[in-house]
């Protein structure tokens, strides 16, 4: 797909509300006082489709070649991952 | 020989939209390389962020509980909404629509102020605190991770404000917006990594 032909108006604002659900998930999550693996996991998967989200759609990597986006999908595992094993040791 | 032929063959001129070829990044390329180091850079510290509090998990807990959550929720929900904004921007100006562009990149610089208004409080009630990033190990990311973002976000806005003023005054078009892409990306990029700082910081225990 050409980077210069545009995402759809409603698209992106669908994208947007998504993000804006997921934020508030994440708020009420904390909220709740919630602890634990499982939900360190959940919190770090809903920040990666977060920021998966951002990345392909705002800044417009979808339109782009793989490469582009599997920097920024392995970004997102290598820092994630570390940070999910990190909290993994310190629940052991 | 005309100007426009090289030995002969026609040579249609050059404009920055034919610079920027199916498949690449947005924006200029050259940009992204610094985009990617600021990224790395940010990773490296919150990866060094998740170690350090698991060697001291009670007090990263306790002092994670310090903060306001709601300010970091309500930053993330103006920042992504900023970002969708600076979307909105850049589907304006594909379409030569300068006007536009530099309404939803104004709306987009406006939330980034509310961002920056609110970290502003965030930080100096820490300050009235007496917290400092000698306080303990937990202050002392929060702190600079925290502040390093907020350095990004103003230089993000310095950035919109240069792209706004030149939209104004119909500096863009349909085939030239590789301006607008670049200072799009670093803001999606800001977006991107507050995305991640807001939960590793304000909400996982």
């Amino acid at each position: 797909m050409d980077n210069a032909k545009p995402q759809s108006n409603l698209f992106s604002t669908v994208i947007w509300l998504v993000l804006v659900a997921l934020t508030i998930m994440t708020f009420c999550l904390g909220e709740a006082g919630m602890t634990g693996k499982g939900v360190m996991l959940t919190l770090l998967a809903i920040t990666m489709i977060k920021s998966q989200l951002v990345a392909n759609y705002f800044m417009g990597l979808r339109n782009t070649k793989l490469l582009w986006r599997a920097i920024m999908l392995v970004y997102f595992f290598i820092v994630g991952g570390l940070i999910a094993l990190a909290y993994t040791i310190a629940l052991m | 020989m005309d100007s426009s032929d090289i030995n002969g063959y026609p040579v249609k001129p050059l404009n920055m939209h034919q610079l920027n070829h199916k498949g690449d990044l947005p924006g200029d390329f050259a940009f992204w390389i610094f985009i990617f180091a600021e990224m790395i850079a940010f990773g490296v510290l919150f990866v060094a962020y998740a170690f350090a509090r698991a060697k001291n998990v009670e007090l990263f807990n306790a002092s994670q509980l310090t903060l306001s959550r709601t300010s970091g929720a309500i930053n993330t929900l103006v920042l992504i909404t900023s970002s969708y904004f600076v979307v909105r921007g850049v589907a304006a100006i594909k379409s030569g629509l300068n006007k536009q562009c530099a309404h939803w990149l104004t709306g987009a610089f406006l939330f980034g102020g509310i961002f920056v208004c609110i970290k502003m409080v965030e930080f100096n009630a820490k300050y009235t605190a007496d917290i400092t990033m000698s306080t303990n190990n937990f202050y002392m990311f929060y702190l600079s991770l925290t502040f390093f973002h907020f350095m990004h976000v103003l230089m993000g806005l310095v950035i919109l404000g240069f792209i706004i003023n030149k939209a104004r005054r119909g500096g863009y078009s349909a085939q030239n917006y590789v301006g607008v892409e670049t200072g799009a990306s670093f803001w999606h990029m800001v977006d991107f990594l507050w995305i991640i700082l807001f939960p590793l910081v304000y909400i996982i225990r």
